[in-house]
């Protein structure tokens, strides 16, 4: 049933202030050793996931594109060998913009990644700065040309809003920036503050400012009246995508498709079941080289558990859930107030409407 | 049966933590009335909470086998309550006893409870014995202390007792003391039988005990009773003594103290000051005197958190009336709370104390509103008596309105006599006088209306005092007083819980206080939330909560879904526990804190 696979990469150049992924800087030395432990990982769990179509590959980190271009090429081949990957498809890999040049890109789009996810993150060095982000706004413009010129046809660029310091004339000439550059997609996020994280800590000392939730707002009203007239469509509550690139992959998290997840961290889902590998990559490497799972944990949902699911991840994109799922009478004061619109019996977010998600479901469903 | 002549009663009074726990363990010790292995410390402070607090809620009457001059005297010792809200208690064991011992720590002298307690002993017409206790602590200074209560009690200082109820140093002479000072018990076994209930508790099994003294006449321990006040007979089960432990007798005789299992089994028909008789012809024509019901002076709103425990609050509020008949209550609604009971406490520590009872012997979770006095609104001729502030009536509709007034006694060191005074003068207090107990120590009296009392009065004093000052205080009557009643309105619909009643020349700021902790405390909603402050349709402060816009997860991609979902169910179980007032949803949490507030105007905390 049109299953993704997620791979994770845990490798990066530099840690950025406000991640809290399963990503470590000073773990080169693993790399082939981990490519050759996510090929043994897809062998173990190819027998379970056997009869399963998969229609998307992503590659997500951490910071994939810290792979050489040959090892990813031998990993998309390794999968391929073992998971039924259809022939169309969607193969994304995340970049950061430091981490390409052309000859790289031209090795990734041979090697079979035919999209492209950007870390733009912002076109404002100060708000790079504020990110803790290496790269410059240049070394944005010049790697998605570079992409271009290799023949890239499908590029997603991501954004961030709401650092200390960020205005919001400063997000609006990101967001036109980002325009001007043309992608077929573009994410924009809230910066969101994990207290572990160090800008969660400096936070927490009161050194930094933490995101004012109202000045996020208008940001993302801002984003999704620029990027409306530009003509992508807002089909989740953090995407825009031009018609036909919305991401096939990240999709099937939202419409609960199965996935499979290899790699140290990674969550897959299917049926019933969610589970996740444990996150150390040595532990993750110790236990795939051995023979064994490397699943750390997992948990069977419960029928209320999958409804629950079903509300408030169908709420995120455009077409929402249908009204039939609702008991009588509770969605009414979210429609009148303009929360939710009536699309030919299905209950849509608005713009609004999405950015109250949390109050949505809860209303929708206690 | 003993001979009355050998029978002593008596009670110790003293000042909180002034060694009257330790002191009754050793006179258990002594007398060999416990055991060496059951022996443990605060032996008659049998609930938790009173040994947790260190302080004595519950009178205990024990009875002392004692040998002197070669007779066996019975010694009935009732341990008495020492803090300010249980005067009514102290009162009751006075009644049942010949005589008090005035205990004071020897280093820390006279306080102001202790004036209290003497007072109230020498009105009730006990003998005093002035005792020093902790003569062996290196800040003892006997002399000094010895001299401030001699001349209090009109002894000598030489003739005031030393002793160290830590040590037991002086011990055997107090109980000598006494034996000769104190008269035995007066009162004819042949006359008609009246014991006074000064006490009562209630057992699962057996129903209510009541705590007696016997004054004239003999109880047997199976007979037909009458309870007087009440009007009502009974079938008496079992008359006992406490040695310590309760244990049966064949009768308690006319100056006895004990116990009667009373054979009734409804807590509310055994009040404490009435007098026990036989029923028939043999029964007394008159009650005993003197005892007087308790007034509660504080009230105090008491919710479920769960609504669902209305039933249970009751039932506990009923059983727990049984040992605690100074405590009130009568139901009430709250728009905001839900169904629960307006509680009337002799004072804040009784109040904490039942709550913390109420929530840890029958495992309920309590709100409380902010503690408040009584007041008598006039108009013309009648006097209605207002006990929940929202029920106030609006200004204009009555002629005036008075609030209950005390007299406190303070005793401070002289260096901190201005910020006492201060203290008291911002408190709308009126000076009465000021006394010199030596050079040293001062004793101040002021008039202060108990409204300002009850918010943070004690610890502002302490606080002033580096905590050497001490308070009593008595209930003086009712004064006018120009007082307010401020609402709190959210979204246009007063809550009833935040409803206060103020000085009118403190209502703006209290007004302001309080709308200005409410915005912190009330969550954003998804519409603007004004928050205002008013005196009947006058607004005197506002605030606004604006409309939340903001509360999605930007991203949630495979690994986030699980943690999005147990955070969801989370905040449905919060969603549950809300508390809806008109529109606005607040959280209990923000109830709690904002009932928790110092509710006394112009004062941050």
């Amino acid at each position: 049933m049109n299953a993704g696979i997620y791979v994770h990469v845990p490798f990066c150049l530099t840690r950025c202030g406000y991640c809290d992924f399963n990503a470590y800087a000073g773990l080169d030395h693993l790399r082939s050793r981990y490519v050759a432990a996510l090929i043994r990982e897809a062998e173990l769990v190819s027998r379970e996931w056997a009869g399963e179509e998969f229609v998307s590959v992503f590659l997500g980190g951490g910071t994939p594109t810290t792979l050489e271009p040959a090892d990813l090429e031998a990993l998309l081949e390794g999968l391929r060998d073992r998971l039924a990957v259809t022939p169309d498809a969607e193969v994304t890999i995340e970049a950061n913009p430091d981490t390409l040049d052309a000859a790289k890109l031209e090795g990734l789009l041979k090697a079979g990644f035919s999209r492209l996810s950007m870390g733009a993150q912002s076109f404002d060095s100060k708000v790079l700065e504020a990110l803790e982000r290496i790269h410059r706004p240049d070394g944005v413009r010049r790697a998605f040309r570079e992409a271009r010129a290799a023949g890239y046809a499908n590029v997603s660029l991501d954004l961030i809003y709401g650092a200390d310091g960020e205005t919001l004339d400063s997000w609006e000439l990101s967001v036109r920036e980002a325009i001007d550059l043309g992608p077929e997609h573009v994410s924009a996020y809230a910066l969101t503050i994990e207290p572990s994280t160090p800008l969660g800590r400096k936070i927490g000392a009161g050194l930094v400012s933490a995101p004012d939730p109202d000045v996020q707002a208008d940001m993302f009203f801002l984003a999704c009246r620029l990027l409306g007239e530009a003509g992508y469509r807002h089909y989740e509550v953090s995407n825009w995508a031009k018609p036909g690139f919305e991401c096939v992959h990240n999709l099937g998290y939202w419409e609960r498709r199965p996935y499979v997840g290899l790699g140290a961290g990674a969550h897959g889902f299917r049926g019933n079941r969610r589970s996740w590998n444990v996150r150390p990559p040595e532990e993750y490497l110790v236990r795939v080289e051995s023979g064994m799972s490397p699943v750390g944990g997992e948990e069977r949902l419960k029928p209320s558990d999958a409804f629950l699911e079903e509300v408030f991840l169908r709420l995120r994109l455009l077409e929402g859930i249908p009204a039939s799922w609702v008991e009588g009478g509770r969605a009414e004061p979210l429609l009148e107030t303009g929360l939710l619109e009536d699309h030919e019996g299905a209950l849509a977010p608005t713009d609004r409407g999405m950015l109250l998600l949390n109050e949505l479901v809860l209303a929708l469903t206690s | 049966m003993i001979d009355s002549s050998r029978i002593r009663n008596f009670c110790i009074v003293a000042h909180i933590d002034h060694g009257k726990s330790t002191l009754a363990d050793r006179l258990l010790e002594l007398t060999h009335a416990v055991a060496e292995r059951d022996m443990r410390a605060q032996y008659l402070d049998k609930m938790d909470l009173e040994r947790e607090r260190g302080i004595t809620i519950k009178a205990q009457a024990v009875r002392l086998s004692y040998q002197s001059g070669g007779r066996t005297h019975e010694l009935n010792l009732i341990d008495t309550p020492g803090h300010v809200d249980f005067t009514y208690e102290v009162s009751r064991s006075l009644a049942a006893c010949e005589g008090a011992v005035l205990l004071v720590d020897a280093a820390q002298g006279i306080e102001a409870q202790t004036l209290a307690n003497f007072h109230l002993a020498r009105d009730a017409g006990l003998t005093i014995i002035p005792v020093l206790n902790k003569i062996d602590l290196p800040a003892a200074d006997p002399d000094r202390v010895a001299r401030e209560l001699g001349e209090l009690v009109g002894w000598s200082p030489a003739e005031v007792l030393r002793v160290s109820a830590k040590t037991g140093e002086g011990v055997t002479g107090l109980l000598e003391t006494v034996i000769e000072r104190v008269s035995p018990p007066e009162g004819a076994r042949e006359a008609p039988l009246r014991a006074m209930i000064f006490d009562s508790s209630f057992d699962p099994y057996r129903g209510v005990v009541a705590y007696v003294r016997v004054h004239d006449g003999v109880l047997p321990s199976r007979a037909k009773i009458r309870l007087m006040a009440a009007n009502l007979d009974s079938e008496a089960e079992e008359a006992g003594i406490f040695a310590p432990e309760a244990t049966p007798v064949p009768d308690l005789g006319a100056g006895e103290v004990g116990y009667l299992v009373t054979g009734l089994k409804d807590v509310h028909q055994v009040k404490v000051g009435d007098t026990i008789t036989l029923a028939g012809k043999k029964r007394a024509r008159e009650p005993l005197p003197g005892y007087r019901e308790p007034k509660p002076m504080v009230w105090s709103g008491l919710y479920p958190a769960e609504g669902g425990d209305y039933g249970d609050l009751r039932d506990a509020l009923d059983r727990l009336k049984l040992s605690d008949s100074a405590m009130q209550y009568e139901p009430e609604t709250s728009q905001a709370l839900g169904f629960g009971f307006r509680c009337g406490f002799l004072g804040l520590l009784h109040m904490e104390i039942v709550k913390e009872r109420l929530e840890r012997e029958f495992d309920l979770e309590l709100i409380a509103t902010a503690p408040n006095v009584e007041f008598h609104v006039v108009r013309g001729e009648e006097i209605t008596v207002v006990h929940n502030p929202s029920e106030m009536p609006q200004p204009g509709t009555y002629d005036l309105v008075r609030e209950p007034v005390v007299l406190a006694t303070v005793i401070t060191p002289s260096e901190y006599l201005g910020p006492v005074l201060e203290l008291c003068q911002s408190r709308r207090g009126e000076m009465v006088d000021i006394k010199y107990l030596s050079p040293e120590r001062a004793e101040v009296h002021y008039r202060l209306p108990l409204a300002e009392i009850i918010f943070d009065f004690f610890d502002q004093l302490k606080s002033r005092t580096r905590g050497y000052a001490s308070l009593d205080y008595e209930h003086w009557g009712y004064e006018k007083a120009d007082l307010v009643r401020v609402d709190v309105l959210l979204h246009g619909e007063a809550v009833d819980a935040f409803s206060s009643v103020v000085p009118r020349d403190k209502a703006y700021q209290y007004g302001r206080q309080m709308v200005e902790r409410l915005r912190e405390l009330i969550p954003r909603q998804l519409f603007d939330v004004a928050i205002q402050a008013t005196i009947g349709s006058r607004i005197i402060a506002r605030e606004t909560v604006k409309a939340k816009r903001k509360d999605v997860l930007a991203k949630c991609y495979g690994g986030d879904i699980t943690r999005k979902r147990k955070l969801l169910e989370q905040q449905k179980k919060g969603k549950a526990r809300l508390r809806r007032v008109g529109k606005v949803d607040v959280p209990q949490e923000a109830f709690i804190a904002a009932l928790r507030l110092d509710r006394r105007p112009g004062v941050k905390s």
